[in-house]
């Protein structure tokens, strides 16, 4: 019975994102990359793994689900963070060049990992893993120490990032993505420069912690063996090349 | 909106801290550039200035003095006292009776001295001085003090002598010694006295009669003129007007204008100068700035796309380098004034000795440090926001990929 009644819930679950007809080109010396997202729709709570090669489009789609990078050619999308609110229309805001308020947007419910970490140089780990909640106003409440608990990076709150290793790095960029409970976490093959055994350690922490916190995960990587354990909808896109090899077009939807 | 304004300054502060070595070298190449530019300026601020401050504060550039003589009567010199270019003007009588002859107890020497009319203001006597006064009381050069070896306070004797009805008359007057005059007032034998005892000394000479001091001779003319005065202009810019209005009243007078005219021109040519190496100076050192600044915001473009990522807004991410470039600006500055006072203090202690106590060859006032400090941060901020206004510009997806 709880199953079913659980199972029900999910599939009313509100769309976080609704996108149709998305489209993103770009150009560079004679060759053209073309992106299009016929449809996709992502629960809220939901974990989504976009898959593919480096060079097929992932970053470009991550970036236009963060609001850093503009469309070329929008059907809609729509972008409901709150169970509560209502849907915003994102392409309007870009059309107004209202990039502060996609700004206070992105603050406020996105999380973002970054492939190499992302780390501002000057401030020591706890100051990083703070930085989100800092530019909220939000008061230490120990989310923080909570969060570098799970990660295993205790030790390190007081150093610069310097100091770590490229996987502890990567793990406060996961713990900064977090800390300040946004509804969607954006990672960027957050694991790419670690071995696979630490790729995994890490991977299955940060899953961990987007369950713990009931957070919405779109999650990009090149490799599904190393993830295909951790419970993620898998996105299809199909990548083709026309005839000449001026044009390579990626069709994601899902 | 102020908290992430001062959340921006904390960040920025840090990272300037964090990578104190590029702060460093950027302060660095500031202070290079400014340093010996307040030391060229003070150079030219302080001779130039040393030269007209001379010009101003001696008093002999401030002389008109009548050549030959002439009839000048009270209501004439009058009239021209009263202009409003003219500092100070006392008669004087023909130079031929303006002499006495002094003895004091203390020397064994007689001392022939020219008198020279004094009056409220002579310029030439210390503000504070006591003046001389009536037929007492006299101001004497240093040259003749020191010649009869007298000090403030003591009596001299004064005398003079006449042939008067076919006889000659020699007569004595007591004085005292109100006052020695600065060395510089009057190199020679003289003393500085009132109109009064001028005018009673003439008078003897010329065999009238002195009542006041028991002096017999021919009534007094009732219409006194005299040959000449001692005029000094209120500033050395009067001059030249004061020399023109006597030239339309027909009296030939020696002015220093020539003088005056020589450093006003030296003045002229060297701020032209000044302002030619200026001029390239600050286009140079706004160009040094502009391109450290614009460097240094291309290289932290990741870090900027970073903030930007966490939601910081347009100004903010402009505002990051711009308190990084303040900072810059401000510590060069520090760096260039110390250069300067460094430099300054080598340049004077060199000239000490060639310089009156208290003049410098190289000297700034408080208003041109804090011109320079206003220069420096406009300059940063204008570049530093220019530049933060482009990387703001950016999308923020490319500065996040492409390094």
């Amino acid at each position: 019975m709880s199953k079913v009644i659980s199972t029900a819930q999910t599939s009313e679950q509100p769309l976080i994102y609704h996108l149709r007809d998305v489209v993103k080109t770009r150009e560079a010396e004679g060759v053209a990359f073309r992106l299009r997202i016929p449809s996709l729709q992502i629960a809220m709570g939901e974990k989504i793994a976009l898959i593919g090669e480096s060079g097929c489009g992932k970053s470009t789609l991550l970036d236009m689900l963060a609001f850093i990078l503009q469309p070329s050619a929008v059907g809609a999308f729509r972008f409901r963070p709150e169970r509560n609110g209502e849907p915003l229309d994102i392409q309007d805001y870009w059309k107004n060049g209202r990039l502060n308020e996609l700004g206070d947007l992105r603050k406020r419910h996105i999380g973002y990992v970054m492939q190499t970490g992302g780390l501002l140089p000057y401030l020591t780990v706890r100051d990083n893993m703070n930085l989100c909640r800092s530019v909220l106003g939000l008061r230490p409440d120990g989310m923080v120490e909570h969060v570098a608990e799970e990660l295993g990076i205790t030790a390190h709150l007081g150093k610069l990032p310097d100091a770590l290793s490229t996987g502890e790095r990567q793990r406060v960029a996961i713990g900064r993505a977090v800390a300040h409970r946004p509804s969607i976490v954006i990672a960027d093959e957050p694991t790419a420069s670690l071995d696979p055994y630490a790729a995994e350690k890490v991977m299955s922490m940060f899953i961990g912690l987007a369950e713990e916190f009931n957070i919405t995960v779109i999650l990009a990587s090149h490799a599904w063996r190393n993830i295909k354990q951790l419970g993620l909808r898998r996105l299809t896109h199909r990548t083709t090349c026309d005839a000449d090899n001026k044009l390579t077009e990626t069709m994601v939807s899902g | 909106m102020a908290g992430s304004w001062s959340k921006v300054f904390r960040l920025a502060s840090r990272d300037y801290v964090h990578e104190w070595l590029m702060s460093g070298c950027f302060v660095l190449a500031l202070a290079a550039v400014l340093g010996p530019m307040m030391v060229l300026f003070g150079l030219k601020f302080g001779i130039v200035g040393a030269m007209v401050d001379e010009l101003i504060e001696n008093p002999l550039n401030r002389e008109i003095r009548p050549v030959g003589s002439g009839y000048y009567d009270h209501a004439w010199l009058e009239s021209v006292r009263a202009r409003p270019d003219v500092a100070f003007l006392v008669p004087r009588t023909r130079s031929i009776a303006a002499t006495i002859e002094l003895s004091s107890q203390h020397s064994s020497r007689i001392v022939t001295v020219e008198l020279m009319a004094s009056d409220h203001g002579d310029p030439l006597l210390p503000q504070d001085s006591p003046l001389p006064e009536g037929t007492t009381r006299v101001v004497l050069s240093r040259s003749a003090a020191d010649k009869l070896d007298v000090a403030p306070g003591d009596i001299l004797d004064g005398s003079l002598a006449r042939r008067f009805r076919g006889q000659q008359e020699r007569v004595h007057l007591p004085l005292s010694v109100a006052a020695i005059a600065p060395a510089q007032a009057f190199t020679r034998d003289g003393a500085f006295v009132s109109l009064t005892l001028l005018e009673a000394l003439e008078d003897f000479r010329d065999g009238r009669a002195v009542p006041p001091l028991g002096w017999e001779g021919e009534p007094a003319d009732a219409n006194r003129t005299y040959p000449g005065f001692r005029l000094y202009a209120r500033t050395i810019y009067d001059v030249e007007g004061l020399r023109d209005a006597f030239a339309r009243l027909n009296v030939d007078v020696h002015t220093r204008s020539a003088e005056i005219e020589l450093v006003q021109r030296m003045n002229r040519n060297l701020t032209a100068i000044y302002w030619a190496i200026a001029i390239v100076g600050l286009v140079g050192f706004s160009l040094s700035l502009g391109a450290s600044l614009w460097a240094n915001i291309d290289r932290k473009r990741k870090e900027l796309s970073v903030l930007r990522l966490v939601g910081f807004r347009t100004a903010d991410i402009v505002w990051f380098p711009m308190v990084q470039a303040l900072f810059t600006a401000v510590l060069g500055w520090a760096l260039a004034v110390a250069i300067y006072l460094a430099t300054a203090l080598v340049i004077n202690d060199m000239l000490a000795a060639q310089l009156e106590t208290g003049q410098q060859v190289c000297r700034l006032l408080p208003w041109h440090y804090a011109i320079a400090l206003l220069l420096t941060c406009t300059a940063a901020v204008l570049a530093a926001g220019l530049a933060g206004l482009r990387s703001a510009r950016v999308e923020p997806s490319e500065g996040l990929r492409d390094l």
